[in-house]
């Protein structure tokens, strides 16, 4: 019943995108926004709504230890439970964390070819196959162009959905969009969903960018800073 | 000289690392070379004396140190308090301890094992303290050495910016002496025990790498003082004092390791160690320490380190000697005098100092008082490990030492009557030593049960109480402490009546029983208008509490329970305490089976550090011990897996690693939570229950 209750609060639904979209296997979201604003919040709850449909979720972090990232599944799962029978919360903590993996990596140990081999330990040894990762803190730059691609690559040949987090800085004249579309050299195939956060009076707008044709006539939705939940949408 | 120039001439200093580094045999060149000690005694030597620091038979016999031995001594002017703490990973309650009373520490390494697993773990403990290090890399004499390939290792897996200040003049058995790059001169150790030194100029074939390293040395430490970078800059000579200064500067802030290496076995080296400990390990003026203000909530306040404030004390380690029990004691700020009263902050009890004295091993001279920043041990002081004494009116405690569960119990049994008594005299002493080794006498065997944080940890006691005590013992298999709660709320009515002639038996209690988290037990009396006389109500909860030591079901104790009475009866002649218990018995037992009991048992939270090449193995184990793994998290070479395991799953578990891991993986384990057993292993529980209660074992 929690259950039920809790996968009808799915930011991605909120903001329009199809299930078919964000469940296509070998699919590139990202969520950008400047630093703090609240990337790895969001993409916890991405992470949580995947969890509550039973999928397997591999969360990779680049920087952060473990525990740090296991307290913002706590926090926000918490959040997200205010108000329900804390028994029954409980017990669907416990059964969401066995199937949820962190791996974090120092920012200059990581590289795809490494996350590969460790995924496919993983799952050859039947100790755990994703179906969602979520890569947060990982620079999305040129640089990086070639293993992107790779892992893009095994993604599609292993079934399942990729969310990144983007930071963006003041300086960076082009839009997010602009910038992820130069790492697939402008074809545009790389990543399927950008989400955007920006500072809104003293709350948090999120949007989702169109990507090339695409038409989002959605109104945004608000973050509430405090507990970083979806709060409403604004009307337009 | 002024107190404060006396203060920057004291040391607290650990010596730590992985098993059979040589860290006692380094310390004892240390105790050699500062007169402290007139022969030297190898570990394993054949004299059959054994290291000065491993005073125990039993260290002595395995080669390994099990408890620390506090010692001090003199060097160049500077006093250093040295703790030698033990390397296995059963005993390191030992190095935490001597982590958060000490000020700096030596890092020992092999140098050709290198960074091995207890390395990894010792240095997680200085980082959580943040204890300074420097790095001694040790056997440069063995085969294989290779001491640059160990500074690489330093840099990888530990994250350490190590940086050499020497390099050794020749390697494995053409080990002659270390070339010192602050001085640029070549160090020699002539004499039996290597305790003359002769300063020569760099031999002209190493003079090359030599000045390459002194280089590197100078740009490393130049981040830490503008004066040396403008000196680099400027190309002028740089003096010995700057760059020393700056070296010190970073290995303060624990940015910075400094690399000295030799052979303590072939006294190659060692006196240049304690020149580093002099001159880059902070004095007790320069660390920061704080105690809990128990006055303000436990805000945590800084301590002067000012011997004329207020006493403020640790009592690091208790150790049971000939004279007595022997207090090793810390002073924060302050001081301790002979003949002084301070107070227990934990028993609130005055007590008077009466010996005072500076342990050198198990030898000791005594002193008239230890001010702050000094380690010292007391006489006949009634306390345990960890307490704090502070002077009268000073309500603070210190930040309490990191002690992990006990996660491992055995039941042991004297073979005669004689063993019995000196098994608690043992225990007496070993649980007062060593706060992770706990016992009780079970209420259901009668056995008496001992806890620890391994295998090995209680091995080792039950060792020492056959050779110290001359116990004869009997132990059990190890076994888990299991749990049994109740899942939803059940209504109990249950009267009790006897009728044997002369007075009867009467009570009648009514209720309910329901689950109730993160409690043992919660009883409430919602009895209204007397129905259970009020001299009658504690008879009930009695009654109750007498029930959970040993569950109906499967015998385990039982928790998480909450008992409402609201309602009942008596009768003027027959009812009595005894019937008020007997009631409450009955209504437990009544409700108990309809309340649907589950049986907990402990997880533990597991954290296994491996060279990445064995993470798939390892996680593997794991998942074949029911474990749930959490994460991992690469950190250079090592990975850290993070999972919470069932205790009962991991006996025997650091042999399996081992063996999986070639000895290169360690892991550390402690008490994360309670949860329910799965179906199929409860059925294994239930038939080896119901063996047991069949043969009565």
């Amino acid at each position: 019943m929690l259950k039920k209750q809790l996968i009808l609060r799915d930011p991605l639904s909120f903001l329009g995108c199809e299930t078919d979209e964000t469940e296509i296997k070998g699919n590139f979201g990202a969520v950008t926004s400047r630093a703090g604003v609240g990337k790895t919040a969001f993409l916890v709850q991405i992470a949580i709504s995947s969890l509550l449909k039973d999928k397997n979720v591999l969360h990779i972090s680049i920087q952060d230890p473990v525990d740090k990232v296991n307290l913002w599944y706590k926090e926000l799962f918490l959040n997200l439970t205010h108000n329900q029978d804390a028994k029954e919360s409980k017990q669907l903590w416990e059964t969401l964390l066995a199937k949820r993996f962190i791996m974090t990596f120092e920012t200059e140990g990581f590289n795809v070819s490494k996350l590969i081999a460790r995924i496919d330990e993983l799952s050859s040894q039947n100790i755990f196959v994703p179906h969602l990762i979520i890569v947060d803190g990982l620079s999305l730059d040129i640089s990086i162009q070639s293993e992107l691609l790779q892992l893009k690559e095994y993604a599609i040949k292993n079934n399942f959905t990729t969310w990144f987090s983007m930071r963006t800085h003041r300086h960076q004249s082009e839009d997010p969009v602009t910038l992820l579309q130069q790492l697939d050299g402008n074809n545009s195939s790389l990543f399927n969903m950008v989400i955007q956060l920006v500072p809104h009076k003293d709350q948090i707008q999120v949007k989702r960018l169109p990507l090339t044709g695409e038409c989002n006539d959605r109104p945004p939705l608000l973050i509430d800073p405090a507990t970083m939940m979806i709060k409403e949408t604004i009307n337009k | 000289m002024t107190m404060n120039n006396l203060m920057q001439k004291v040391r607290n200093i650990g010596i730590s690392a992985h098993i059979d580094s040589g860290k006692t045999t380094l310390t004892e060149r240390f105790l050699y070379l500062t007169k402290k000690i007139h022969r030297i005694h190898e570990v394993r030597g054949k004299d059959g004396v054994g290291a000065t620091m491993d005073s125990m038979e039993l260290e002595k016999e395995r080669g390994i140190t099990i408890a620390s031995a506090a010692t001090y001594c003199q060097w160049k002017n500077h006093e250093i308090n040295i703790i030698d703490t033990p390397g296995h990973v059963d005993f390191t309650i030992e190095v935490e301890r001597a982590l958060r009373v000490l000020d700096g520490a030596i890092l020992v390494l092999c140098s050709v094992g290198g960074v091995q697993s207890q390395s990894i773990t010792v240095d997680q403990q200085m980082k959580r303290y943040q204890v300074p290090c420097i790095a001694f890399i040790n056997k440069c004499d063995r085969n294989g050495a290779d001491p640059f390939r160990v500074i690489d290792q330093l840099r990888e897996k530990l994250n350490h910016n190590a940086v050499p200040i020497q390099i050794p003049i020749g390697l494995e058995a053409d080990l002659n002496g270390i070339i010192d790059l602050i001085s640029m001169k070549a160090v020699y150790f002539d004499g039996d025990f290597g305790d003359i030194i002769r300063l020569e100029e760099i031999p002209d074939a190493l003079m090359e790498t030599a000045l390459e390293k002194r280089e590197e040395l100078v740009d490393a430490a130049s981040i830490f003082s503008d004066e040396l970078t403008e000196a680099v800059i400027e190309e002028s000579e740089i003096p010995e004092a700057l760059l020393i200064d700056a070296i010190r500067k970073g290995t303060i802030q624990r940015e910075f390791t400094p690399v000295v290496m030799g052979s303590a076995y072939k006294n190659k080296g060692i006196q240049l160690v304690l020149d580093a400990a002099n001159d880059f390990l902070p004095s007790p003026m320069e660390i920061d320490n704080e105690a809990l203000n128990l006055d303000c909530n436990e805000e945590t306040i800084s301590l002067t380190g000012k011997k004329e404030d207020p006493l403020v004390a640790l009592a690091f380690k208790l150790e049971e000697g000939q004279f007595g029990q022997l207090t090793y004691i810390r002073v924060y700020q302050g001081k301790l005098n002979k003949g002084d009263t301070c107070v227990n902050i934990r028993t609130g009890k005055k007590i008077k100092i009466g010996r005072i004295v500076r342990m050198h091993s198990d030898q000791m001279e005594d002193v008239e008082k230890i001010e702050a920043g000094y380690i010292g041990a007391l006489f006949g002081v009634d306390c345990v490990s960890g307490d704090t004494f502070a002077a009268s009116g000073m309500n603070v405690s210190m930040t309490s030492m990191h002690i992990p569960e006990p996660v491992i119990s055995l039941s042991i049994k004297a073979k005669d009557n004689a063993s019995e008594i000196s098994i608690a005299k043992a225990l007496n002493r070993f649980t007062k030593e060593d706060p992770t080794f706990q016992t009780f006498v079970s209420n259901e065997t009668g056995e008496t049960i001992v806890s620890g944080m391994g295998e090995l940890h209680l091995e080792v006691y039950i060792e020492r109480m056959r050779r110290e005590y001359k116990a004869e013992i009997i132990t059990g298999e190890p076994s888990v402490a299991y749990r049994e709660t109740i899942t939803c709320n059940t209504p109990f009515d249950y009267t009790h009546k006897k009728q044997t002639g002369g007075a009867g038996q009467y009570g009648r209690i009514a209720g309910f029983m329901e689950p109730v988290a993160e409690e043992e037990f919660v009883f409430e009396n919602k009895i209204t208008g007397g129905s259970i006389p009020t001299q009658y109500i504690s008879s009930c909860e009695k009654g109750f509490v007498s029930c959970l030591a040993k569950g109906p079901w499967l015998k385990y104790p039982v928790t998480g329970v909450k008992i409402v009475i609201n309602d009942g009866a008596s009768h003027s002649v027959d009812s009595s305490e005894m019937a008020f218990q007997a009631a409450a018995r009955g209504a437990f037992q009544q409700a108990y089976f309809k309340a649907r009991p589950v049986l907990h048992e402990p997880i533990m939270k597991v954290v296994i550090e491996t060279p990445a090449e064995f993470q798939g193995n390892v996680m593997g184990s794991l998942n074949q011990r029911r474990g749930m793994i959490i994460g991992s998290h690469d950190v250079g070479q090592i990975t850290a897996i993070e999972s919470e395991v069932p205790l009962s799953e991991m006996f025997g578990y650091s042999t399996t690693l081992r063996s999986m891991t070639q000895g290169k993986a360690n892991f550390t384990m402690e008490f994360s939570t309670y949860k329910q057993v799965p179906k199929s292993i409860l059925e294994t529980i239930e038939k080896k229950n119901e063996k047991k209660t069949k043969t009565g074992t």
